[in-house]
């Protein structure tokens, strides 16, 4: 049921693609292009969609299909000519062939109207033509720059009831002498004002004097006049017209008090919005246009547009899907398909961008500006900014495991068939996301764990009912982020490991001495050691020379770690974990014999200068160092790696305690550390060959080449040091 | 031939620059009438209040968006014949299609210059003057 959703899902991708080539090759043909081939590649694309809508039982989409498909083929095989109006005619059917697959995605059917509408035009020309050519579209309705074809909508300027504009002024008005001489008179004037709205007036008398010094004939008053009014401001200034010098005038507007939302509107907005939200206007819209010209239009026989909305003519000359999914129907989130050419490239320059930003901080940093300057701000914003886009850059290509995962029930289901066993799989975290190189990657692992785990853990049904289980084991396999890592748990509720046999296998083999004293955990991990197979007869399954080891080894290649933990008859996991991707790292860059190196920050457990009293010789080559409670062999990086033969003092250097997957936990020694930075990984398979105990290479901020240490490696070698290295210098190859 | 100066408009958009954009383009081409709303409810309030030739609306909106404040215009009768142009933030065929079946009068789309602003207003009232 599930798989059939997901082919679903596959189909309408494949719709959508389809639909393009069928949309892409009309517009070819509409411009002219006459290839046969086209006509083809149409017919075959909604042939396509017919087909697969059919598996489906999308009944809708499949008849309509049926008869554009006709048509096409009529068209292929010559018996209907292919003429400009029925071009048009075909990229109009092309949209209601993706309004119908839209709608079935949605779970529905398209619409039937335009769907019979559109059938009735085909199955004209199926039937012989109609028709001559329908005249083209008219002048004015040809697409406009914004390539949009769209007819204004002409008002004639309605004589709108604006109510009251109203404003207030101020008008302060002094009579000189002369007005009263002109027996002009400023009562009259006032009154004049009061024609226009209405006022409030306050006369000003400071001026005048006390009654002995009065003389008659001076002007002493002043008037201050609000004036609430809608006429503009030459209406009032036409008043004091012919008293024009005669008196001091100004006239100034009060701040118009805000009117965008009247409090006491009278009709309920929401009301009226929810009225309007309710009214089907694609029906019948509510407006009438006062001066469209639509009927010209109308009379037009159907061209190579929408049906003709009722005000205006509005079509999409180009790319018109415009599938309307039911309102209130979740829409499927859209998804792009991306050639991965294109996501490898942006992830190869955001690399490049990052070793750029740190050669940029050391420049800077070498030129003395300080980390709080402008310059340094800027680079620490640089920095996370590039971080960011480092990571959406990376989400693009990061995909959930399940495209993994799902292959797995099958690969159970047979090798349970081929043990006799029977076998229920578990899997979670289907959804976590890691990078596509990883994904690639993973599947492999993943099926030798999930084989070992069925031939190995589990016990036939005979063994579990005696050890009373049920006779059905349970292999779980799950998928999780810890730690900026992708974890893959294969488990089993099996009969565990077998420690006596797995440590008399390995005695046997000549792996370990007889008399080698092995904690549980280093017991366990003998199964990783290359050759080593507990199988006592060597299975289908198991038994084709992939082991183990050979599991290890290609986590290892990942720059991932394997590890097992298992409990006698309960079963046993392993644990694999991954980084998220393989294109960058984050690393501690250190100093050894004069070489810079990476040490993957995720093997790192912690880094320290220790005190000479702490490291013990031992012998004349290697040493352990005191941490704690516990001795932790030392790795001299120079010497394993053949840079030199003379031994870093641990007292005199640094020592970086990392985990390794073999050798558990051991000290790095090293010169000295630069610090952690995060690094671009450069393939040395790829640009050079594989080297022991490096994992690959990067390029520093100084723009040199540095080594990018493969910590577990490094820590087997150390048994079998010193090793010799194909090249005495990695940094003088290309 | 309508004097750009009898033209009464309702800008609204949620933003305060779009707004003033528009009110700026307006004063060049002579419209100086202008009322502003921040959203298609606001604007409808407003419009009720006291009515307007035009109304400039954005699309995107809160609340109420424009293609919302257009149908609620279309629907009340007292404002029903407001001229409507909605702006849009590019040619958006769907768009412009949605809102021609509502009734706009036209479109425009941003960023806009003041020649064409005037010549949107002038394809639904004929030339300013």
């Amino acid at each position: 049921m599930d798989e059939l959703e997901e082919i679903k899902i596959t189909f309408f991708q494949e719709c959508d693609e389809l639909l393009g080539d069928l949309e892409s090759g009309l517009l070819s043909i509409d411009a002219g292009d006459t290839e046969p081939e086209l006509v083809n590649a149409v017919f075959r694309a909604v042939h396509s969609v017919k087909g697969g809508a059919g598996a489906f039982g999308l009944e809708a989409l499949v008849r309509f299909a049926h008869v554009f498909e006709t048509l096409l083929d009529n068209i292929r095989g010559g018996k209907t000519a292919l003429r400009p109006d029925l071009v048009k005619l075909l990229l109009r059917a092309a949209d209601v062939l993706a309004d119908h697959v839209a709608a079935a995605k949605l779970g529905g059917e398209g619409d039937a109207a335009s769907t019979t509408a559109m059938v009735e035009e085909l199955e004209t020309w199926i039937s012989g033509g109609p028709a001559p050519s329908p005249p083209a579209l008219p002048a004015d309705l040809q697409p406009n720059e914004d390539g949009i074809v769209f007819k204004p909508v002409t008002l004639t300027l309605p004589e709108v009831d604006e109510g009251p504009r109203e404003e207030v002024w101020t008008i302060t008005f002094q009579p000189m002498d002369e007005l009263y001489a002109k027996a002009n008179e400023a009562g009259l004037l006032i009154r004049e004002i009061e024609r226009l709205g209405k006022i409030d007036v306050e006369l000003l008398d400071d001026a005048l004097p006390i009654f002995d010094n009065l003389d008659p004939e001076t002007a002493h008053f002043a008037w201050k006049v609000r004036l609430r009014t809608d006429v503009p401001e030459e209406k009032i200034r036409e008043v004091f017209e012919f008293v024009e010098g005669h008196c001091s005038t100004t006239i100034v507007r009060e701040a118009s008090p805000p009117v965008l939302v009247e409090a006491d509107a009278g009709p309920d907005i929401a009301a009226i919005i929810a009225a309007a939200q309710a009214a089907n206007m694609e029906a019948e819209p509510a407006f009438t246009p006062l001066k469209v010209d639509v009927a010209a239009v109308e009379s037009q026989p159907p061209v190579a547009l929408a049906p003709a909305a009722p005000v205006a003519q509005v079509a999409q000359p180009t790319s018109p899907r415009s599938p309307q999914p039911p309102q209130g129907e979740k829409v499927n989130q859209a998804t792009i398909r991306v050639d991965p050419e294109r996501i490898d490239k942006l992830i190869d320059l955001v690399g490049e961008l990052v070793i750029n930003q740190a050669m940029l901080a050391q420049r800077v940093a070498g030129h003395g500006f300080a980390a709080s300057s402008d310059v340094g701000r800027g680079l620490d914003e640089l920095e996370q900014l590039t971080r960011d886009i480092q990571d959406s850059v990376m989400a693009i290509r990061a995909q959930p495991v399940k495209s993994v995962f799902q292959r797995m029930p099958r690969l159970v289901r047979e090798i349970a068939g081929q043990t006799g066993k029977q076998v229920r799989l578990v899997t979670d975290g289907e959804n976590t996301e890691v990078d596509k190189t990883v994904i690639e990657r993973i599947s492999e692992p993943i099926t030798h764990m999930l084989r070992n785990a069925i031939d190995h853990g589990l016990e036939t049904p005979e063994e579990r009912v005696a050890a009373g289980k049920p006779t059905e084991g349970t292999v779980r396999l799950a998928a999780l982020h810890r730690g900026g890592r992708i974890v893959i748990e294969v488990g089993d509720d099996g009969k565990g490991i077998n420690r006596p046999r797995v440590r008399q296998i390995a005695i046997d083999r000549g792996l370990i001495a007889a008399d080698a004293q092995l904690t549980d955990e280093e017991v366990d991990n003998l199964i990783f050691l290359p050759g080593f197979s507990t199988a006592s007869t060597v299975s289908d399954i198991s038994g084709r020379g992939v082991g183990m080891d050979v599991v290890r080894k290609s986590v290892q290649g990942l720059g991932g770690r394997i590890s097992i933990s298992s409990r006698p008859g309960f079963g046993s996991t392993f644990t694999l974990s991954l980084p998220l991707t393989l294109a960058v790292l984050d690393g501690m860059v250190i100093d050894v014999a004069g070489q810079t190196l990476v040490v993957p920050l995720t093997a790192i457990v912690e880094s320290l200068r220790p005190a000479a009293a702490e490291v013990k010789k031992l012998g004349a080559q290697g040493g352990v160092l005191a941490v704690r409670d516990a001795y932790v062999p030392l790795v001299d990086i120079g010497r394993v790696l053949g840079f030199q033969t003379t031994e870093i003092d641990p007292a005199e250097g640094v020592v970086l305690l990392v985990d390794s997957e073999v050798g558990g936990r051991a000290a790095l020694v090293a010169d000295s550390i630069h610090g952690q930075r995060q690094v671009v990984i450069k393939s040395l398979e790829s640009n050079y060959q594989q080297v022991p105990g490096i994992a690959a290479a990067t390029i520093l901020g100084d723009g040199r080449v540095a080594l990018i240490l493969d910590v577990d490696a490094l820590v087997a070698m150390r048994k079998r040091e010193p090793l010799r290295m194909p090249e005495p210098s990695i940094q003088a190859a290309e | 031939m309508p004097a750009a100066s009898a033209l009464s408009v309702l800008i609204v958009d949620d933003q305060l620059t779009i707004r003033s954009l528009v009110r700026n383009g307006l004063q060049q081409i002579g419209v100086t009438n202008t009322r502003e709303a921040g959203d298609g409810e606001e604007a409808v309030a407003a419009l009720v209040a006291r009515p307007a030739h035009l109304v400039i609306t954005d699309f995107n909106m809160p609340k109420l968006d424009g293609l919302g404040l257009l149908r609620a215009i279309r629907s009340y009768e007292p404002i029903k014949n407001t001229a409507v142009i909605m702006l849009t933030g590019r040619a958006d065929p769907e768009l412009v299609q949605r809102a021609a079946q509502y009734g706009v009068n036209n479109y425009l789309v941003k960023p806009f210059t003041v020649a064409t602003l005037r010549e949107k207003i002038e394809e639904v009232f004929g030339a300013l003057t």
